[in-house]
């Protein structure tokens, strides 16, 4: 289970920030860290020498510490995932009614990331006129999501990667914004300075870093703060 | 939308008996008020008012399908 990170050292502008990261890194709620500040960082004079913060993000629930050699706690039982399954899919359900909207709700069990080791839960919403439900930039769809995962954790008393994507929102976006990231480090390289891509939410943001992760020729940087904050490319020295 | 409040706010609490959404109309807008004991308070605004924004959203959505505009107050 050595790659089941329950652990996790974040720096970043301020302590929100750093659990938002966190949280989209590992692909859990926030609420699914406990929170150690470990440097509380410093504004300095008009931005100038200001130091970042740095937290230590630990997933709640995980009891098991890193020398403990027990052997691995029992895989959940097929009643618990059924439960997990059914709660979200009535959880989802019951808030699209109380919206006042009819759609076709669908909950399965996805692939276990091999990043974090977390097997999230896939929520599909299908249905005619779900554009609002998306909202500006999948805003809608985030809010909903958070609700949810809020909601189905309370119940099962255990955080969920609980994931809501809507006739297939999210797959395209990402598809987009993958040929976004790779149109605008092809600028960068070509005018040799950094471009800045539009403000855009964490989860967002996280798929440019991830595409350019390994690009020889640039590397990436979000930059701003909260709703402003945006990646930027930037070319490495050749 | 009254009972979507209710459902989240109810859903989040430890003590949803002291729930309690009140409705203020006028004209083509609504404005609610939300109430939870003291304890809760924190469940349904959340870390820098995520939850209650979050509910928000989801507030505007139904508000849409009925036609009006909604608003929300947790006092």
């Amino acid at each position: 289970m050595s790659d089941l990170r329950t652990k996790l050292e974040v720096i970043a502008p301020s302590v929100e920030e750093a659990l938002a990261k966190g949280a989209a890194e590992l692909g859990l709620p926030e609420e699914a860290f406990d929170v150690e500040v470990l440097d509380s960082g410093s504004k300095g004079l008009f931005g100038l020498g200001s130091r970042q913060v740095r937290v230590r993000l630990t997933v709640r629930g995980q009891k098991r510490e890193a020398r403990d050699d027990a052997p691995d706690a029992e895989p959940p039982s097929p009643e618990d995932d059924e439960e997990t399954l059914r709660v979200s899919h009535d959880t989802v359900s019951k808030l699209l009614e109380h919206m006042g909207l009819k759609a076709d709700v669908q909950a399965r069990w996805g692939e276990i990331s091999t990043h974090s080791g977390i097997r999230p839960l896939l929520v599909d919403i299908r249905g005619k006129d779900l554009s609002i439900l998306i909202g500006r930039r999948g805003e809608t769809l985030t809010a909903l999501q958070y609700v949810a995962r809020l909601i189905v954790g309370k119940e099962l008393r255990k955080p969920l990667a609980l994931v809501i994507d809507i006739e297939g929102y999210r797959a395209r976006r990402e598809q987009q914004l993958r040929r976004l990231a790779q149109r605008l480090a092809h600028q960068t390289i070509e005018r040799g300075r950094t471009m800045s891509l539009e403000p855009m939410p964490a989860n967002e943001r996280r798929i440019i870093h991830i595409e350019l992760r390994d690009h020889p020729q640039v590397y990436t940087e979000s930059v701003g703060e909260r709703d402003l904050r945006k990646v930027t490319i930037i070319p490495r020295e050749s | 939308m009254q009972d979507l409040i209710e459902y989240i706010a109810k859903s989040l609490v430890d003590d949803p008996e002291q729930v309690v959404v009140r409705a203020h109309e006028r004209d083509k807008s609504v404005r609610f008020e939300l109430t939870v004991g003291e304890d809760d308070m924190g469940r349904v605004i959340g870390r820098g008012g995520r939850v209650a924004n979050a509910t928000r959203a989801l507030l505007r959505v139904a508000a849409a399908r009925s036609g009006v505009r909604a608003t929300l107050d947790i006092i």
